[in-house]
């Protein structure tokens, strides 16, 4: 990977999509299916026309081969988003979404777009909350010392985003600390 | 209908003009030999008119008020006459010095529009001609004008090829909108085309007018778009129109063009009948009596024809204001009696025939009311009587339904899940297996039929030209029906969903003048995907049921044989078809003066078309019938409009049934503070599956939205945080219990599905127990105790008795046992009680499977194998000699043995179907995968337990699956699976200490699980599962807390090795085993010791937050402060 050595330290974000698509998702099948045994676990049975419920990577496959509808998260929607956008622009702190919502909702709008009412409005708003929140992150970082750092409600995908940073920060800062203390006894 | 119309010579030729009185006794027609001629509708073809002589030139126009009437001339003058009579009472206006074109009265027949070749129209008061507005805005002559029926909306169409439309409600009259491009412009007011009746026919609705376009086409214009909304079209139409007339409700459109008279349903747009008379010259006026059933007409050759009876009396009249399908509504009866049907009943799209509206029809009805002559209505002597409660007969509904005394509207006939044309789409059917749309195209419909199992069957859409208005999609295969025609019959096509026979779809014609007014397709659902060559050809295209107009329900066979023809008991509302009957409500009778519907419910079998259940449809007063489906498990359920779903679950027993409230939708939580309603589309288990309408809406619209689930909940009034869940679960699935026992077999006592369901009631009924027993409602406990299922069951009982030291109710529950257990089997009474009911009865026959077809894969398909690989016989490997031959006969039974302990039975971890498996699943993380996993297994290990206790061809069943992870346990896997073999044999005695076997089971489980970690939170979980019982896991009696010793268990024990003991002779090397089981044995009991401290650490935990009584247990670490409510997740 042609990726600085300080930057391959952190996942990539197809990575952590990856680790996302582990969550399960409701969907409602087009297809029925018996329950069946996969790696990760056991899932269905798909009884069309009730809900399953199924991990993303599963989902976003039978959404591929039309044979599923993706049903929206409840925090995935317009009025949900909209909310938290004027909640992050407006308060200093991180509003609360699920960790993984950056990866979860992109991996969704990618495949299932007709299965969401608006999507480009969503986008654009999780584009905005993204925009915010990296702002805060990265108004965050400055207030590191050499123990520690709180960001509540910082998600998954942001703490990747700073943790190359962090961590080498981290390092140096708690070594310049350490240093006087070490001394001091001898 | 009849064809014998009367013709009268009236005037020259030339330019003619007709209009009714409004009270139908007289018609008026002028020409252009300057005369009004006055003929009385009661005479024939002989009578000498009245003639009004007065105008100088040709008349051009005559119009009706209420106590007057007005012709318009040539000299420009607008004359007014008395009603009926031929002397003129005043000049109301003139033009200057050129033609009138058109006289138009308001429908409240206050005002009258004058409109004449200049290019202004005129809006003058009839009491006060001053009093008069002028509208301007067409720049040529306005050839035509018309009123909306509210009087606050007036329609011009003028020469310059305009139709413009003002608000005239008000003292400033507004210039609503133009549209152009409709009409022809026509500069030359001698030509032929002039003399066409251009104007705008408002539709009673006033929702949209009716014009004849220059294109020759009817169109209709929506008011809300100005657009065109409609066309009416047929191909044995053609020329150009040249005068339309609606009825007076609404109801017809006619239409008179080159090629004759016609008239259309303005529903359905379609050409219903045709003028059997030649046209011979373009008529240039046609108009409907607004009292009676009779068209007339007058053309330029002067000739005025009259068409009694233009209607047949099959169809509906077109007079009579009443409620015709879906157009058109009955707000009428609603401003006097609110109350009686809510606002449900007249849910109708167009309740907007606005209060405005009803209030001007009524004063005509006013006005005319007392020469009423036609035998159909009722002479009222009391002014505006229609508008009084007591109003001792009216007509309702379609088709004439009489409604006698009662002022209750009756409900429709209606087919469950479709819904009315709206912007040109419906749906014709949405249920469980698909959807049924329906597009407008005009001259055709587009049918598409989309299912939600695609796997299943084929979607597929077809052109529709005969338009289907019902349609029915069954498991096998869908119906429709359409409306007869002037050109066809109505008839009925099948289509079966299967592939095997070519030509498999047919078509059922019913005789004329006949319609269809309900459809069924019933049938058993397919064993496979309909889109393979199956076994489903031999079990038949299912059943069809259709109910039509005569009174008759016909069934035939899914190969359209016709079986029988039964009569249909009252005025059909709607059914439905399961496997193997059908559901039709009915009217049996009249409603009621109190606004109930009076409906009754019916299954009627297909096999032998006898009743098997009747009873009154449960709708509380004020409320219709919404929908009626079939739950997945086969009981008729039914929704009405105030929001509450009822199941018919025991429909099985013969006329027993009773109705089973299982929701009210009203008391949601999720309708808390909004407002949205429900439209059913079926129940399938415990979920009733529902679209979710917000607002006002009454139907889903297109795009098709998504199905959500509502937990079915029994509107159980308790409370309590705890017990009230726990009951209401209790009651519910007992209802789902009592639907499966009924379909059981003669023969079967019990089926694994079942057992495994009773082994989940009797948790949550002990915990009923322990919740009782805690609350010291001892009787309370008793009555809880009498409900368990299993015997076994109570054994755990009696513990929790124990446990909280109720001597006293421990006693009667061993008592309440020992009944249980020497009493007769209560599988084996329901059996009986089954069989005795079938001598009494034909029963019903379940889903046949023929053995050529159906015979399943020996084993499942590869990823739904849950089971373990075969077990390969490796002589090498094998620690012994005589092994290996053994090996090879027994492997299944010593597979599903491996977790035996001691002298219980095996089990074996099956993951087959299991309901619970999905809330468990609900839960986990990504990362909790594993656990996941284990509870799932968990759950299944209930049923096994439960089938290994049951009898030996329950545990055939149960082995023939089982679980790959069930491999896994490394610690208990090389020993010598002989021993095993052995207690297989003896598991098949039934074990009285039942949850002995959970215990078991569930201490075993560590040993599937290869990290220690995982070990380690599966132990704390057998530990905290046991706990809420109260008990050890497997009883090694000098571990045992002396208080809780119990003799069952020793006595179980000592059994056992009696047991082991006589099995041992039969196994062939007796030394080898021995050595093997107390290898085994050790093995188990370690484990078992190491649980038993876990059990009771974590008891103890447990102890401490629930119960009050203080008991002297060892000090744990123990944490958990949630313990509790762990406790009732992981069990429940």
């Amino acid at each position: 990977m042609a990726l600085p050595p300080s930057l391959r330290l952190s996942v990539t974000p197809p990575e952590l999509e990856l680790i996302a698509c582990e969550q399960l998702i409701e969907i409602i099948p087009l297809v029925a299916m018996e329950r069946t045994a996969f790696i990760s676990g056991a899932f269905g049975p798909l009884r069309p026309p009730a809900k399953c419920k199924v991990p993303i990577w599963m989902a976003t496959n039978l959404k591929l081969k039309k044979k599923c509808h993706i049903v929206p998260p409840d925090w995935l929607n317009v009025d949900f988003l909209q909310d938290r956008l004027t909640h992050e622009t407006s308060q200093p702190e991180f509003s609360q979404l699920p960790f993984r919502f950056a990866e979860v909702a992109k991996v969704l709008l990618d495949v299932a777009s007709d299965d969401f009412e608006n999507p480009e409005r969503l986008r654009s708003l999780l584009k905005d909350i993204q925009e915010a929140r990296q702002a805060k992150s990265r108004e965050g970082l400055s207030k590191i010392d050499h123990s520690e750092l709180s960001l509540p409600n910082l998600c998954s995908m942001e703490i990747n985003e700073i943790r190359p940073v962090f961590i080498k920060a981290m390092g140096v800062l708690s070594q310049l600390v350490r240093e006087p203390e070490g001394r001091l006894p001898t | 209908m009849s064809d014998i119309s009367l013709i009268n010579s009236a005037h020259q030729p030339g330019h003619t003009c007709l209009a009714f009185a409004k009270d139908g006794s007289r018609i008026y027609t002028g020409g252009s030999d300057s005369l009004v001629r006055i003929w009385k509708t009661n005479l024939g073809a002989e009578q000498e008119p009245d003639v009004a002589i007065e105008a100088m030139d040709g008349i051009t126009t005559v119009a009706a008020g209420n106590n007057a009437w007005f012709s318009g001339s040539e000299d420009a003058d607008v004359r007014q006459y008395e009603k009926d009579k031929h002397e003129v009472s005043g000049l109301v206006t003139t033009a200057i010095g050129v033609p009138i074109r058109c006289v138009a009265v308001d429908p409240k027949g206050q005002r009258i529009t004058v409109t004449s070749d200049e290019p202004t129209v005129k809006v003058i008061d009839i009491e006060d001609t001053t009093k008069m507005f002028v509208l301007k805005g067409h720049t040529k002559a306005v050839r035509q004008a018309t009123w909306h029926p509210s009087g606050s909306l007036l329609t011009t169409s003028g020469a310059d090829g305009k139709i413009v439309a003002w608000d005239v409600s008000d003292s400033e009259p507004k210039n609503i909108t133009t549209i152009e491009g409709i009409i022809p412009e026509v500069y030359d007011t001698d030509s032929a085309d002039f003399r066409h009746d251009c104007s705008a026919v408002w539709h009673t609705s006033g929702q949209y007018f009716i014009v004849a376009t220059r294109a020759h086409e009817i169109i209709s214009i929506s008011r809300t778009t100005w657009s065109k909304s409609a066309t009416f079209s047929d191909p044995s139409c053609s020329g150009a129109t040249t005068a339309l007339a609606l009825s007076h409700n609404g109801i017809y459109l006619a239409s008179a063009s080159t090629s004759g008279i016609s008239i259309w349903s303005t529903q359905t747009r379609r050409l219903l009948f045709r003028y059997q008379g030649s046209v011979t010259a373009p008529v240039t006026k046609i108009a409907f009596s607004p009292t009676q059933n009779l068209l007339a007409w007058i053309d330029t050759d002067g000739v005025l024809t009259r068409w009694p009876d233009p209607i047949p009396s099959s169809s509906p009249d077109p007079v009579k204001l009443i409620s015709v399908g879906a157009a058109v509504g009955i707000p009428k009866k609603r401003g006097t009696t609110p109350n009686l049907f809510g606002d449900d009943v007249e849910e109708k799209d167009d309740a907007s025939k606005a209060k405005d509206l009803n209030l001007d029809e009524e004063d005509e009805y006013d006005a005319t009311m007392g020469d009423l002559d036609d035998d159909n209505w009722i002479l009222d002597d009391i002014g505006g009587g229609l508008q009084d409660d007591d109003g001792d007969a009216k007509w309702a509904a379609k088709e004439g339904i009489k409604e006698m005394v009662s002022v209750t509207k009756a409900q429709p006939p209606f087919q469950p899940g479709s819904t009315p044309m709206e912007n040109k789409k419906r749906y014709l059917a949405y249920n469980m297996i698909g959807v049924i749309e329906v597009t407008d195209q005009d001259t055709h419909h587009i049918v598409n039929v989309e299912f939600h199992d695609r796997s299943a069957r084929k979607s597929y859409h077809f052109t529709d030209h005969f338009k289907y208005e019902l349609a029915s999609l069954g498991e096998r295969g869908a119906l429709y029906a359409c409306p007869p025609e002037a050109s066809h019959p109505a008839h009925v096509l099948y289509k079966p969903y299967g592939t095997w026979a070519s030509q498999s779809e047919w078509q059922y014609e019913l005789p004329q003048g006949t319609r269809v007014i309900g459809l069924a397709a019933g049938g058993p659902p397919p064993t496979q995907s309909m889109r393979q060559k199956n076994d489903m050809d031999i079990q038949g295209n299912g059943n069809v049921v259709i109910a039509t107009s005569d009174g008759e329900l016909i069934f035939l066979t899914g190969g359209g044989v016709e079986r029988h023809v039964m009569s249909l008991p009252g005025d059909f509302v709607c059914m439905c078809a399961g496997r193997e009957w059908v559901f039709i409500v009915t009217r049996d009778g009249s409603t009621t003066m109190d606004g109930s519907q009076n409906l009754t419910g019916r299954l009627i079998k297909f096999d032998d078309f006898c009743m098997l259940q009747k009873d009154t449809v449960p709708i509380p007063k004020g409320h219709t019938l919404k929908w009626i489906g079939i739950s997945e498990e086969g009981a008729p359920i039914i929704y009405d409009s105030s929001g509450v779903l009822n199941a018919l679950p025991r429909f099985r027993i013969p006329f027993a049934a009773t109705w089973t409230r299982v929701l009210n939708t009203n008391t949601l939580d999720r309708k808390e503070g909004k407002h949205e309603s429900y439209w059913p589309v079926g129940v399938s288990g415990e979920t009733f599956m529902c679209l979710i309408l917000k607002g006002r809406q009454e139907h889903p619209g297109f795009p098709r939205p998504l199905i959500q689930e509502l937990p079915l909940k029994f509107p159980f009034k308790r409370t309590d945080a705890k017990e009230g869940p726990l009951e209401e679960q209790f009651a519910r699935e007992t209802m789902l219990l009592d639907i499966l026992r009924d379909g059981l077999d003669e023969d079967e006592l019990t089926s694994t599905d079942i057992s495994r369901r009773e082994l989940a009631l009797d948790k949550s009924l002990i915990q009923l127990i322990q919740f009782a027993c805690k609350n010291d409602k001892l009787s309370r406990a008793l009555d809880i105790a009498k409900l368990l299922h299993h015997t076994a069951s109570f054994d755990m009982a009696i513990k929790v008795a124990g446990f909280y030291h109720l001597i006293g109710l421990q006693e009667k529950l061993e008592a309440l046992k020992d009944d249980r257990e020497d009493g007769p089997d209560k599988l084996e009474a329901q059996r009986e009680r089954r069989r005795d009911r079938n001598a009494q009865f034909v029963p019903i026959p379940d889903n046949k499977r023929y053995s050529t077809f159906a015979a399943e894969p020996a084993r499942p398909k590869p990823f739904q194998d849950f089971r373990p690989p075969p077990a390969i016989p490796r002589p090498g490997l094998e620690r012994a000699a005589g092994a290996s031959t053994k090996a090879t006969g027994t492997s299944q039974i010593t597979e599903s043995s491996q977790f035996s302990m001691d002298d219980e039975p095996s089990f074996d971890f099956n993951a087959h179907q299991d309901i619970e498996n999905s809330n468990y699943s609900q839960e986990s993380s990504p990362d909790g995968k594993r656990k996941r996993f284990e509870e799932d297994s968990n759950a299944e290990n209930d049923a096994k337990r439960r089938a290994v206790g049951d009898s030996a061809g329950d545990m055939r069943t149960a082995q023939a699956r089982s679980n790959p992870f069930a491999r896994k346990p490394g610690a208990v896997d090389n020993r010598n699976p002989f021993t095993k073999s052995t207690e297989t044999n003896k598991s098949v005695h039934k074990s009285d200490s039942f949850f002995n076997k959970i215990d078991a089971a569930e201490t075993e489980k560590p040993k599937r699980t290869t990290t220690a970690k995982g070990k380690s939170k599966d132990k704390k979980e057998t530990g905290r599962q046991t706990t809420l019982f109260g008990l050890p896991a497997v009883p090694p009696p000098e571990k045992k807390a002396p208080g809780r010793k119990k003799k069952a268990n020793v006595a179980e024990e000592s059994q056992s090795q009696s047991q082991r003991g006589s099995a041992e002779p039969t196994a062939k090397p007796a030394e080898e085993k021995t050595s093997a089981e107390s290898q085994d044995t050790d093995v188990t009991m370690l484990e078992s010791q190491e649980s038993q401290v876990l059990t009771e650490l974590a008891e103890e935990s447990q102890e401490r937050t629930a119960s009050p009584e203080p008991i002297d247990w060892p000090d744990s670490p123990a944490p958990v402060e949630p313990e509790e409510s762990t406790l009732v997740e992981i069990v429940a």
